[in-house]
């Protein structure tokens, strides 16, 4: 390994011997100490490796041993220098290259702004240009500290900023404060927001206007946001100042859906037959070409998948280059026969799927009562579905100033 | 003569103990497998032939013959045969 890169260092010349005595030329070597290596004969002659600095001492050597020698190899670090030398336009080119590389890469390119959520990252953006970081701007010349220092003291929402450069992208990291939602203070009442039966009612502050059993419609006060100050002395003859405060409580209520689902006993179903076409459509520009055509019949039964590729150019580019490739798949009809007990759990599921989205997942659920309804045509089968349940129907709404108003009598 | 000093210097070096090939300036010979012959202390090469080399020593000559052999490195002191060598033999 060692003495392979030596020989590297000095450059190897691999010479072929020819002539009458090859072995004197070798013992001539040996004798005048030049060191030989790699020695393989063949029919042509004698192949010797030895180092560049013996090779030009070895004239009188061959001239002795009444030899011919012809370099047939040279490998090595001084001939590495001599080729290099005859090119050294290239040598500049790669100086001038890395000098270029190292000039560019000391500059910033890219701005990133991540972690930000509320703060718009133009509004950020905009701050650190005039704080002296912009794309464009030499790294060291980039007051990094002062930056972030900066960022963090406009913007109050930030916690914390961090800017790094990563190659030739600054990276500007935020991190945001979570500000705490100021709790609702302004007085309100609850309202309902269903039709419903009460059936529990409690005031934590301000003052219950249903009574358990009572019937509300949608849009009654449940609970009035007022409260009477000072201790009720005798609450009635005289009303005590009215204060208008946030109405808190519970108000449960008994609530009705109602809800049909209907089913056939005959359907016709499309299917696919698994035989399909692919229709290729290129856009480019506003003209458009036909590379593969379909033909398909005003009476034929398909159905049609579209999927369009678009082309990417530049993110700025204005021709629309874009192909749309629709596959057409052959229908087959199909008449499908149900029977009575399936339609009528086929209407139902339908009937509770339709509700669904109008319980709301909090309320409890008491009774289902599921009806069939007959119906003239013997196709159909409709089912009807009642659901009662108890749940939370109250709703804060803001007492309005026509409410509020409440002059205490004389 | 030169029967009797070496029969001098022999007895010498064994009592004291001096390896014989420094004494009686005999080639050493290190084989390793049939693969390589390292030979110490020659006097010159012959003749090579990738079948047959035939070395020069301070008495007589060392015959290898082989296949493709090859000498590895070449100095004053040593020289490497490399390759398979199937024969050694001395001829004086």
């Amino acid at each position: 390994m060692i003495r392979n890169m030596s020989h590297y260092i000095h450059g190897t010349v691999k010479i072929k011997v020819s002539g009458p005595m090859p072995e004197k030329f070798i013992n001539l070597c040996v004798m005048k100490n030049i060191f030989l290596w790699g020695l393989t004969k063949k029919n042509e002659g004698l192949f010797v490796c030895m180092s560049l600095s013996d090779f030009f001492s070895i004239r009188p050597i061959v001239r002795n041993s009444k030899n011919h020698i012809k370099v047939v190899r040279y490998y090595g670090f001084p001939f590495l220098i001599n080729k290099i030398k005859k090119r050294k336009m290239m040598v500049i080119g790669l100086i001038l290259f890395l000098c270029v590389l190292n000039t560019l890469v000391s500059y910033i390119w890219f701005i990133d702004i991540i972690g930000n959520k509320a703060i718009p990252a133009q509004q950020i953006r905009d701050l650190i240009a005039e704080n002296g970081l912009r794309p464009g701007m030499l790294k060291s010349d980039i007051p990094v500290k002062n930056i972030e220092n900066q960022v963090a003291f406009t913007l109050p929402e930030v916690a914390w900023v961090g800017i790094r450069f990563t190659g030739i992208h600054a990276v500007v990291e935020i991190v945001e404060k979570t500000i705490s939602k100021p709790q609702d203070k302004e007085p309100a009442d609850i309202v309902a927001v269903k039709d419903g039966v009460i059936t529990e009612i409690i005031a934590l502050s301000g003052q219950s206007a249903v009574k358990k059993g009572d019937t509300v419609k949608k849009g009654d006060v449940l609970i009035k946001g007022v409260s009477y100050e000072g201790a009720v002395v005798d609450s009635t003859t005289i009303n005590p100042p009215q204060q208008k405060i946030r109405a808190k409580g519970i108000v449960k209520a008994r609530v009705w859906y109602e809800s049909y689902g209907e089913s056939e006993l005959l359907t016709t179903v499309h299917e696919r037959t698994g035989r399909q076409n692919i229709g290729v459509v290129l856009r480019i520009g506003q003209q458009e070409f036909q590379l593969k055509k379909v033909a398909v019949k005003p009476d034929d039964l398909v159905e049609v998948d579209t999927f369009k590729k678009k082309l990417f150019w530049w993110r700025n580019h204005n021709i629309i280059v874009e192909s749309t490739i629709s596959t057409y798949y052959e229908l087959d009809e199909k008449r499908v026969e149900i029977g009575i007990e399936e339609a009528k759990e086929q209407s139902k599921s339908r009937a509770f799927t339709s509700l669904q989205s109008l319980i709301p997942e909090t309320a409890h659920v008491v009774s289902r009562n599921i009806e069939v309804l007959q119906m003239p045509e013997k196709n159909l089968v409709r089912v009807k579905v009642n659901v009662e349940t108890v749940e939370d129907i109250g709703e804060f709404t803001s007492i309005t100033i026509k409410n509020e108003v409440s002059a205490p009598p004389k | 003569m030169q029967y009797r000093r070496n029969r001098h210097l022999q007895r010498l070096a064994g009592i004291l103990e001096i390896p014989q090939d420094i004494v009686l300036d005999l080639p050493r010979i290190t084989m390793l497998g049939n693969k390589q012959l390292l030979l110490e202390n020659h006097k010159g090469i012959i003749e090579y032939t990738p079948s047959l080399v035939r070395i020069k020593l301070d008495q007589g000559e060392l015959i290898i013959c082989g296949k493709d052999l090859t000498l590895g490195n070449l100095q004053v002191e040593q020289i490497l045969v490399e390759g398979t060598v199937e024969e050694v033999k001395y001829d004086t």
